[in-house]
């Protein structure tokens, strides 16, 4: 074994990025596999630590005012370290962002990108710039958000501004996501901060108040420009909540990057298997990758941080569905991890089991959630033991377990954990 | 007349036009009702002898319970064809239907799309008769083909068979082709139901009618109805009702103190697999293991697999796919074309057929030929049944229930609805040069095209007024905003639902997830609602939808659906919505 114990991460979402980050804090050599964006990299720029709607809901029930919980320290430390989500203080109001669908929600925190509603003054006037773009018609969007409960006790008004912020043929149609890389460039993002200017001062030459601005998810891939264009203009500039694979996504992309650069070898690769060869674990790399990525890898600690459903480290497969052609299906459990790994899945604190149908489980009840029940599709995840151990030497993080809630500083949390659990393990 | 809640009638009525003189003679001495005719049911049936009977002059009130088309309308295999399954014994029913099928396209001929079918035919004992056999049957049904302008069948050796679908395996002797006309039934019952508000009718999309109310002499003399979306009620006297409501026909006919026989359907279950594109080149016919025909057919932009045929007595209002039912079709199906199992199934969708009653006979073996009741041989004059039918036959239906309306009337105007177009069919529209005018891709133009026919015109001049509705609201169909707020605005849209029923908007690969929302807010401006109403449409919208793909999910579909969820808790949430509104 060598000095420094040798931790393997899989997946290089939220929990994986925590994972390396804590294990190499612990002192361990980290080699990551990145299989490609999951859902960290198509989240929408919401960061909680419990689904803001279950928040909601608990404050609302008991008649509490809303506030953002404690965090542990090493979790705020983190995100600091990360340096592309922005919190709010714990036993505060919590950050209020506006999302593409005309609601209100609130947050632990968010993108740095983002507007939170929450830090406006009382009165203020949110203003929409009219874009030609399918995802956004600035007067439905002000219209809606405006009629949301919260924005009435934020006490924000909202409305929208003739503006003129698109410059090349076709930007009304690209991906958002493109729009907003196109802000990378210093040049581009003066021209939109000129274009924003004569909004405001429109606006305010008809005697309307601008205390912000609030924008399509374009402000930039590689980092939020969002800060600099508010000082330029003296006020709040941000985005709104967006939907999947957007910007967000990639200024995570590009600040775990940044974070994990100097401290951990990174392979882009999908991994196969990992197994225990001779009291050592062996991680193999899927044969498809890179050209000399596929040598197997030993570790003495691995963290399977490989999502879940939606990140793609769960699949779901009934069994006839892979059966070879003409080949009887084979029972089996209806889920499957991304890579063979001497561990369980399971869902409400049970192992998933074989089904008594080769159909699969019936999923005609599960699909959806209801308020009482999430979807069997969000639950459905690696078992662990204490310090997220799902077998000696394996550790598990974020989406990838069973039974909890899908959010980033979830994920954030137990891949500290496992991180730090892989980094100090001796056998 | 009371002022109905919710009320659609179009500006610059054509009613002048089609209104013949009539004489009341045969209601004399009856006192003056709202309307001479309120019909139950906004399937193709109902829609059709709105349209009918109010080109023919007569006062008209629709009631659909939950949208045009939420029934078997709505969700049959989309085809209008020439009765092939008649042929043999009763080959005026396939001349009737090839006939009808040709006046369907002379009516609307952008609503119809061909679909050349492949039949192949299998090793198996006198395999190579059937084959002779077949070839003969098909050359007799081409003898009809041409009243709907159907091609010639043609006789397909196994090489010439897999040149033209490469994916067919299977130990294959021979193969047939044979065309038949698609169609969509949501936009066949909007196009009806809209021209017959545009003649005069009024068209109650979400009311459902509660009770029909009869004198001491048992004569029909109102109906009382409820709006689903605001809870009002209210009452409308008329002379005659007309239950058009398929499968439900025995519980309407109860609606007016009939015993449920008297309006009698075998309500038989079909359900469709919806594929994420379109699989094949042609439809494809093949066996289900208890040797029923089953196809999948490439249909507007999916592939559909289809059907089955079970007797159904759950809620009408909730029919749903089951996971045995997409097996049963997707294993079927595979024996010919084994690719399919790994197709990715985005949707299902399910219907029952109002089928003749008859004891003693396998689901199949059903006539699916129509009746009409006149149940003032159960004492309730005043009161009709429409049983059975077809898509394909609707509007001979329609005009045969038109023709007992315009005997009761004693109206001399004749039935014209083989002849007058419906609207959408009145000219052609390029949908290049319409891409060109209104700025959006050429895709996107024929699919509106292909909806509304020459209407397409005017959402086109929607989109010259406001550019901005040329975005697309929904990328998966295309659908533009001008195009959802038309239909909200001219064809009875109420839900987000209703839009896709009307438009396909959130039936593609996406599921809705990027698009319903912002349709709920479109609708909810247009009928000048709370924008967390719709919201609120949007979720359940996508509720059921969800529901209805769970059913037959595969594993790419599976990480689809859990994104979805992400996506949906993150900007509009789902416990939040059922706790807080
Ligand atoms: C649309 C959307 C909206 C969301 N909104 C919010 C929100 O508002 N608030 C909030 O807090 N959370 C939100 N979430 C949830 C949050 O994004 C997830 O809980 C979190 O990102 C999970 O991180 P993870 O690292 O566990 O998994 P992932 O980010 O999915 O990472 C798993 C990684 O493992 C990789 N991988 C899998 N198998 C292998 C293999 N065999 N070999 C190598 N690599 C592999 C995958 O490629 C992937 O990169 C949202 C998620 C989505 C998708
Ligand atoms: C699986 C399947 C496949 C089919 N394939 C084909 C095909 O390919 N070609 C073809 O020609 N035919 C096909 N058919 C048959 C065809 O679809 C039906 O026969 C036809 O649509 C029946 O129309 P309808 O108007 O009578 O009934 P429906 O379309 O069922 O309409 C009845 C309506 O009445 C409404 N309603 C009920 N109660 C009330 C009330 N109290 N008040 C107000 N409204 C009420 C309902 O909401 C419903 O919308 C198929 C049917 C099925 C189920």
């Amino acid at each position: 074994m060598n000095a420094r114990p040798r931790v393997v991460v899989i997946g290089a979402g939220a929990a994986g990025t925590a994972a390396c980050y804590a294990a190499h804090a612990a002192g361990a050599e980290v080699v990551l596999f990145d299989g490609g964006p999951g859902a960290t990299s198509l989240s929408t720029g919401a960061v909680d630590a419990t689904p803001w709607e279950q928040r909601a809901a608990a404050a609302a029930t008991l008649g509490l005012a809303l506030v953002a919980e404690p965090l542990p320290a090493e979790v705020e430390a983190f995100v600091t370290a990360l340096g592309c989500w922005q919190l709010v203080p714990a036993g505060g109001p919590p950050a209020w962002l506006a999302t593409e669908s005309g609601r209100l929600r609130s947050a632990r925190g968010h993108d740095r990108a983002l507007l939170s509603l929450a830090g406006l003054p009382h009165g203020a006037r949110v203003v929409l710039p009219r874009v030609e773009r399918a995802e956004w018609d600035a007067d439905a969007l002000a219209r809606a958000l405006a009629a949301d409960p919260a924005a009435r006790a934020l006490g924000v008004a909202l409305g929208a501004a003739d503006a003129d912020l698109l410059r090349l043929h076709g930007e009304e149609r690209i991906p958002a996501a493109d729009l907003a890389a196109r802000h990378d460039d210093p040049e581009r993002l003066a021209f939109l901060g000129a274009r924003l200017e004569r909004v405001v001062a429109d606006e305010r030459r008809r005697d309307r108040r601008v205390d912000a601005l609030l924008l399509g998810p374009w402000l930039g891939s590689r980092e939020a420009r969002a800060r600099e264009l508010g000082e330029r203009l003296g006020l709040c500039v941000g985005e709104v909540l967006g939907t999947l694979g957007g910007a967000p996504g990639l200024r995570l992309e590009a600040a775990r990057a940044r974070l994990l650069g100097p401290r951990v070898d990174l392979v882009p690769a999908r991994v196969r298997s990992v197994a225990r060869v001779d009291g050592e674990l062996v991680v193999r790399p899927a044969a498809s990758s890179r050209a000399g990525a596929g040598a197997p890898t030993r570790a003495d600690a691995v963290v399977l941080a490989t999502g879940g459903l939606a990140g793609g480290g769960i699949r779901y497969v009934a069994a006839e569905q892979d059966a070879p052609r003409g080949a009887p299906a084979r029972a089996r459990v209806p889920f499957a991890l991304s890579l063979e790994a001497p561990v369980r899945l399971g869902v409400h604190g049970e192992d998933l089991d074989i089904t008594s149908s080769t159909l699969g489980p019936s999923l005609d009840e599960v699909g959806w959630p209801t308020s009482a029940a999430p979807s069997l599709l969000e639950s459905v995840g690696l078992r662990a033991g204490p310090h997220r151990e799902l077998a000696p030497g394996i550790f598990g993080a974020g989406d990838a377990l069973a039974d909890r809630p899908r959010t980033l500083l979830g994920a954030v949390a137990t891949g500290l954990e496992a991180g730090r659990a892989a980094a100090e393990r001796r056998d | 007349m009371r002022r109905l809640c919710y009320t659609q009638t179009v500006k610059e009525p054509r009613a002048a036009l089609a209104r013949a003189p009539r004489t009341l003679a045969a209601t004399s001495g009856e006192s003056p009702r709202d309307v001479d005719v309120a019909i139950i049911g906004g399937g193709v049936n109902g829609t059709g002898v709105a349209r009918d009977a109010a080109m023919r002059g007569l006062r008209v009130a629709l009631f659909e319970r939950n949208d045009l088309a939420f029934g078997a309308s709505g969700n049959s295999s989309g085809m209008i064809h020439g009765g092939v399954r008649y042929l043999t014994y009763d080959p005026e029913v396939t001349e009737k239907s090839c006939r009808d099928s040709g006046h369907i396209q002379a009516i609307a001929p952008h609503l119809l799309f061909r679909i050349p079918f492949l039949m192949p035919v299998p090793r198996r004992r006198h395999a190579r008769i059937l084959a002779v056999l077949m070839d003969a049957f098909f050359a007799a049904y081409d003898r009809y083909q041409p009243l709907k302008r159907g091609k010639p069948h043609t006789r397909l050796t196994p090489e010439e068979l897999r040149q033209l679908e490469p994916g067919i395996e299977g130990d294959i002797v021979a193969a047939m082709t044979f065309d038949e006309w698609g169609i969509d039934g949501g936009r066949l019952c909007a196009a009806n139901a809209l021209d017959a508000a545009e003649r005069g009718a009024k068209v109650h999309v979400g009311v459902t009618v509660e009770q029909i109310e009869r004198d001491a002499d048992g004569a029909v003399t109102a109906v009382r109805y409820r709006d689903r979306h605001d809870g009002r009620g209210g009452r409308l006297t008329t002379h005659v009702v007309v239950n058009a409501t398929g499968a439900w026909a025995p519980i309407t006919a109860s609606l007016g103190a009939l015993a449920p026989v008297h309006a009698r359907v075998r309500p038989g279950k079909g359900i469709h697999v919806v594929l994420d594109r379109r699989v094949s080149n042609y439809a494809v016919m093949a066996e289900s293991i208890d040797r029923r025909a089953i196809f999948v057919e490439p249909w507007q932009n999916v592939s559909i697999i289809g059907t089955t045929d079970d007797d159904y007595y759950g809620d009408l209002d909730q029919v749903s796919a089951t996971t045995e039912e997409v097996r049963y079709l997707v294993e079927g199906i595979a024996r010919v074309l084994p690719s399919i199992r790994s197709a990715r199934i985005i949707g299902t969708y399910a219907g029952v057929r109002p089928t003749l009653h008859a004891w003693g006979k396998l689901e199949d073996q059903l006539s699916r030929e129509h009746e009409i009741i006149d149940h003032t041989a159960h004492g309730a004059p005043g009161l009709y049944s429409m049983i059975g039918g077809k898509l394909a036959s609707y509007r001979l239906f329609a005009e045969e229930m038109t023709d007992i309306l315009a005997r009761r009337f004693s109206l001399s105007s004749r039935c014209t609805t083989h002849r007058s177009p419906l609207p959408g069919g009145e000219a052609e529209v390029s949908p290049f040069a319409l891409a060109e005018r209104i700025g959006v891709d050429a895709v996107a133009a024929r699919r509106l095209v292909y909806r509304h026919g020459a209407r397409a015109e005017r959402i086109a001049e929607r989109i010259a007024r406001r550019p901005r509705e040329a975005l697309a609201v929904c990328t998966c169909e295309p659908v533009t905003e001008a195009e959802v707020r038309h239909v909200v605005r001219h064809e009875f849209a109420r839900t987000v639902g209703d839009v896709a029923r009307r438009t396909r908007l959130g039936l593609g690969p996406c599921g809705g997830v990027r698009c319903a929302a912002r349709c709920g807010a479109i609708v909810a401006e247009e009928r000048e609602l709370a924008p967390g109403a719709g919201a609120h449409q949007a979720l359940e919208f996508l509720r059921r939808q969800a529901r209805t793909r769970v059913v037959g999910l595969g594993p790419e579909q599976a990480q689809q659906e859990a994104l979805g969820i992400a996506t949906v808790r993150a900007q509009l949430g789902i416990a939040h919505d059922e706790a807080g509104e």
